[in-house]
C-alpha cells in the first residue's frame, strides 16, 4: 500500500519541529563565546499574547519586544487555536504523555470555564500591577521546570555515570566512554552542572500537570491554561472551521475522541473556541467526511461563564492586588534579597517579571536563583542573586538580554558595570585579618571594579599567639562597590562568607528604617 | 554466589577503589653545590613570533626544551575575564608564538589551559587566547576538567604538605611557564612563581594566608623547563586583574630563563622593585629553587 500522509502526519511534524525549536532555544540560552546572544532565545515568551497583555497592562505602556505576540493573535483570528494544537510545546508533551497514561474518554466539560476565570483574575490583577502570570503561563512553567530540575538532573545523571567510570574503571574503559561523553558535552548536555532552589517544586508542578491527564486528555489545555483561554477568545472570530459544526448522531467516533472535548455532550454541537484544529476527526472519520475550510462564521453558542463566576473572578482580580498592597513584607525588606543588575524598583520589577526563568537559565555563574517566599507569594520564582552560590560576572550582560519583558533592563556593558546590585559589608568578627590577625586578600584580589571597591589599611593587631603584627585589613569603598558578590563568593572561610552583600539603599521608597 | 556474598564483595571492591586514590610521588631533584650562573635572556620589540624566537635563542632555542614527540604544556595566565590590552592575562600573541615554536620543535601535542578565577569560558574567549589558537593542529585549549585534579604529597614543602594538582601539568614531558608580569596587592607582583596557581585545585583562597612560602612549596612540585615572562604590557596598579588602561604600561619586553626564580627576579626590576621585596621570590630562593641575586644572574640582552 502506498503511504499517504494525512493531516495528522503534518500536525505531528509541526508539533515535533516546534518542540525541537523550543529545546534548541533552551540549550542556546547560554554564553557562547560572544558577549551578545545571537538568537532570540526568549522567542516563546515574546510571541506569547498572555505575557504581552499582562505585562503591558502592568507597565501601562507598549513594550516593543513583545510585539511578535500580535502574530499569534493574528494567526488565531484567522485559523483558530492552531497554536494550541500545532505549536505549543506543552500541548505536544501532553499529547505524547497520553500514549502512556490513557486518559478516560468521557471527561467532564464543567471545568472548562475555570481557564476563563483564571484569565480574568490574571488580567485584572495585572492592571493593578500584581503579576501572577508566572504561576500559570505554560512556557514559564515549562522553562522553569526544564531549567531548574530536568536539565540539571539529566546532567547530574550523565556526568555521574561517566565520572564514575573515569574515576574507578580501568583506563581501557575511558577510550570507549570519554569520546561519547565529550560528544554529549559538546552538544546535548549543559556546559556545567547547575543547582537551583525550588528544583523539586518546579518538577512537581510539571508532574502535577502531567498527572491531571488521568482525568482527561489535555486536561491542562481544556480547563486551566489561561493562554488557551485568551486564544479561545480570539478564535471566536476565526473563519477556518470544521464543517459540519456538529458530530454525527449515534457515531462514536469524533466526540469521544476529541482531545479538547469540544463537542457538546448533549447537542453534539462543536464549541469552536475549544477546537485546537488537530483534525483527527477528519482523519478518523468512518462516515461522511467532515472537513476544515474557510467559511463564514456560523452563530454558535456563547461561552456562558455565569454572572456570579464572572463577578467573583473580577472581584478576586481586584482584591488580590489590594491585599498585596497592605502586606507588611515590603515594610521589612529582606536585607539579602538582591535583584539582577539594573533592577531599580522592586515593585515595578515584580509587576514586569513573568517568572519565565530565562535569566536564571542563562546566568553563567548560576548566581540567579528563584525566590520562594523571600518577597511574598507574589514574588515566587522571581530571580535573586545568591552570591555564595555564584556572583554577577562583571563583563556579562546576558540576563538583561534574555529578559522578554524588560523587567531586567537590557543594559550596555558600561551601564551594567555601574548598576548597583547591593553593597558588600565585612563581618569583622570572622574576617581573618580582623578576627585572627592573619593576612588574606582574596576579596580584594577578585574585586572587579577598575578602581577597586575593596582597599586595605595597615593595622597593628595582636595575633593568636599574642604577638603584635602589622596586618592589611580590607574595607569597602561604598561609592565604588556595585554588589556583584564575587567577594562573598570567593571568601575562603568555610560556611558563611566574612563579607556579605546587602541590599543597597536605592533612594526614597526603596527602604525602611529611620524616615522610611 | 548468594545475595549476601554479592553485597559483601561489592562493598569490598568499592571500598578498595575509593581508598586507592592516585598518588604522585615527586622525588627531590639533586641539589648541585656548584651551579653555573643561570641565564636570563631579555629583549624588546618586533613581530612577536620572531621576537620570542630571538629571546629563546641564547638559551639554545625552543629545541633545548622541547624534544620531538614531547607532550608539551604551555601554561599562560588566563585567570581573568579581561581583554588583552588590559594586561591581566598573558598576551595571546605570545601564547601563540610559544605554541608554534613548540610545535616546530617537534612537539606531538601542545596543551594550553589555566584554572581561571572568573568564569572559564569568558576568560578563555575574552583573553583572546582560545580564539588565537583556534584551528591550530595538535593544539588543545580545553577548559579545566575537575576530575583531573590529583592529590600530590609536597615532600619538600615547609608550609603545605599536600595539595591537588592538575594531572596534565604533572604528566607533561615539557612544561613551559608563560606568565604575564603584573601588580598584585598581597604578593606585590605576580609573575612566574605565582602562575602555578593555575594548575592547582582545591580551595585556592587558603594559599593567600602565607602566600610567599606557599607558592614556593607549590613550585617544588612542578618545575618549568623554561619560563617565558610576557612583559609586553605590564599592569602597574589594581592588580591582579586591573581593568583600566591607565594602569597598563606598554614595555614590549619578553624575557626567558630555565630558572623561574631568576626570571621573576629580573622581571621584578621592570617594576622598579628589588627581587627580595617579593615574598615568593625570597622563599623560593631560600629553598634553592633558583637564583634571585641579580649579581649572580647572567643577563643576556638580545
Amino acid at each position: 500500500m502506498k503511504y499517504r500522509p494525512t493531516t495528522r502526519t503534518f500536525r505531528r511534524l509541526s508539533q515535533f519541529l516546534f518542540l525541537v525549536l523550543f529545546l534548541v532555544l533552551f540549550r542556546k540560552t547560554d554564553y557562547s563565546g560572544s558577549d551578545t546572544l545571537p538568537y532570540a532565545v526568549n522567542l516563546f515568551f515574546r510571541w506569547d499574547p498572555l505575557v504581552a497583555a499582562t505585562v503591558m497592562l502592568a507597565a501601562r505602556k507598549v513594550i516593543l519586544i513583545l510585539l511578535p505576540s500580535l502574530f499569534v493573535i493574528l494567526l488565531t483570528v484567522v485559523l483558530g487555536r492552531v497554536f494550541c494544537g500545532w505549536i505549543c510545546p506543552m500541548g505536544t508533551l501532553l499529547d505524547w504523555l497520553d500514549k502512556g497514561i490513557h486518559p478516560p474518554e468521557h471527561a467532564t466539560v464543567h471545568l472548562r470555564k475555570i481557564k476563563y476565570l483564571l484569565l480574568i483574575v490574571l488580567l485584572i490583577s495585572s492592571a493593578f500591577s500584581l503579576q501572577l502570570i508566572g504561576f500559570l503561563d505554560p512556557f514559564s512553567l515549562l522553562v522553569r521546570g526544564a531549567a531548574f530540575s530536568i536539565d540539571p538532573m539529566l546532567n547530574w545523571l550523565f556526568t555521574g555515570f561517566f565520572d564514575t567510570i573515569y574515576a574507578h574503571a580501568p583506563a581501557v574503559a575511558d577510550h570507549v566512554t570519554e569520546p561519547i561523553y565529550s560528544v554529549l558535552k559538546n552538544g546535548l548536555l549543559p556546559f556545567r552542572q547547575s543547582f537551583y532552589f525550588l528544583s523539586s517544586f518546579s518538577l512537581m508542578i510539571l508532574i502535577a500537570i502531567g498527572a491531571l491527564e488521568k482525568l482527561g486528555k489535555r486536561f491542562w489545555c481544556r480547563n486551566l491554561c489561561p493562554l488557551g483561554a485568551l486564544l479561545a477568545v480570539f478564535s471566536r472570530w476565526s473563519f477556518f472551521r470544521r464543517i459540519p459544526a456538529t458530530s454525527c448522531k449515534n457515531c462514536p467516533q469524533c466526540a469521544p475522541n476529541c482531545r479538547m472535548n469540544a463537542f457538546d455532550p448533549d447537542t453534539g454541537k462543536l464549541h469552536h473556541e475549544e477546537c485546537n484544529l488537530c483534525m483527527d476527526c477528519v482523519d478518523d472519520c468512518v462516515n461522511q467526511s467532515p472537513r476544515f475550510a474557510f467559511t463564514r462564521r456560523s452563530n454558535h453558542e456563547p461561552v456562558n461563564l455565569g454572572r456570579r463566576a464572572f463577578l467573583g473572578s473580577a472581584l478576586a482580580g481586584i482584591a488580590l492586588p489590594v491585599a498585596a498592597k497592605v502586606n507588611a513584607g515590603p515594610k521589612t525588606p529582606n536585607p539579602f534579597l538582591l535583584r539582577p543588575p539594573g533592577v531599580e524598583n522592586e515593585e515595578e520589577f515584580l509587576s514586569l517579571c513573568v517568572r519565565c526563568g530565562e535569566c536564571m537559565k542563562v546566568c553563567i555563574e548560576n548566581a540567579l536563583q528563584p525566590c520562594f517566599f523571600e518577597s511574598g507569594y507574589q514574588g515566587m520564582f522571581s530571580p535573586r542573586l545568591v552570591p555564595r552560590l555564584g556572583y554577577c560576572e562583571f563583563n556579562c550582560t546576558l540576563c538583561g538580554q534574555v529578559c522578554p519583558t524588560g523587567a531586567i533592563p537590557k543594559l550596555l556593558l558600561q551601564a551594567k558595570q555601574k548598576a548597583v546590585i547591593g553593597i558588600a559589608v565585612f563581618d569583622v568578627n570572622r574576617c581573618l585579618p580582623y578576627a585572627n590577625g592573619i593576612p588574606c586578600m582574596v576579596c580584594e584580589e577578585h574585586c572587579p571594579t577598575s578602581k577597586k571597591a575593596i582597599l586595605f589599611r595597615d593595622k597593628l593587631v595582636i595575633d593568636r599567639k599574642g604577638e603584635e603584627v602589622v596586618v592589611k585589613q580590607p574595607y569597602v569603598v561604598e561609592d565604588l562597590c556595585i554588589g556583584c558578590g564575587i567577594c562573598e563568593n570567593k571568601c575562603p572561610l568555610p560556611g558563611a562568607s566574612a563579607i556579605r552583600v546587602l541590599t543597597a539603599n536605592k533612594g526614597p521608597g526603596g527602604n525602611s528604617g529611620y524616615g522610611g | 554466589m548468594d545475595r549476601r556474598e554479592f553485597l559483601r564483595q561489592v562493598a569490598g571492591w568499592s571500598a578498595g577503589a575509593l581508598l586507592a586514590s592516585p598518588l604522585f610521588q615527586i622525588t627531590p631533584e639533586l641539589m648541585a653545590a656548584e651551579r653555573p650562573l643561570p641565564k636570563v635572556a631579555i629583549g624588546t620589540g618586533g613581530d612577536i613570533t620572531a621576537f620570542v624566537q630571538r629571546v629563546l635563542a641564547p638559551l639554545g632555542g625552543m629545541k633545548a626544551f622541547v624534544k620531538p614527540g614531547n607532550r608539551v604544556v604551555v601554561k599562560p595566565n588566563i585567570g581573568w575575564d579581561r581583554r588583552p590590552e588590559q594586561a591581566a592575562d598573558t598576551n595571546p600573541e605570545v601564547v601563540k608564538a610559544v605554541v608554534s615554536l613548540a610545535l616546530a620543535a617537534g612537539a606531538k601535542e601542545v596543551l594550553v589551559f589555566d584554572n581561571t578565577c572568573n568564569e572559564e569560558r569568558r576568560c578563555y574567549h575574552q583573553s583572546g587566547i582560545k580564539p588565537v589558537l583556534e584551528g591550530m593542529k595538535n593544539v588543545r585549549c580545553d577548559y579545566i576538567d575537575k576530575r583531573k585534579f590529583v592529590p600530590v604529597d609536597i615532600s619538600k614543602g615547609k608550609s603545605i604538605h599536600k595539595w591537588l594538582f592538575y594531572r596534565d601539568a604533572l604528566e607533561a614531558d615539557c612544561y613551559i611557564n608563560v606568565p604575564v608580569a603584573k601588580h598584585h596587592s598581597l604578593a606585590r607582583l605576580t609573575i612566574g612563581l605565582k602562575n602555578i596557581m593555575g594548575v592547582i585545585g582545591g580551595y585556592r583562597g587558603e594559599i593567600h594566608q602565607n602566600i610567599g612560602q606557599n607558592l614556593a612549596d607549590l613550585n617544588t612540585v612542578i618545575r618549568p623547563a623554561v619560563t617565558i615572562v610576557d612583559a609586553t604590557r605590564i599592569l602597574l596598579r589594581n592588580g591582579p586583574q586591573g581593568g583600566s588602561l591607565r594602569d597598563v604600561k606598554v614595555l614590549n619586553t619578553i624575557l626567558a630563563s630555565p630558572d623561574v626564580v631568576a626570571a621573576d627576579a629580573v622581571a621584578t626590576t621592570l617594576f622598579g622593585l628589588k627581587p627580595a621585596e617579593i615574598p615568593a621570590t625570597r622563599a623560593a630562593a631560600a629553598m634553592g629553587l633558583g637564583e634571585m641575586n641579580l649579581a649572580r644572574i647572567q643577563l643576556i640582552r638580545v
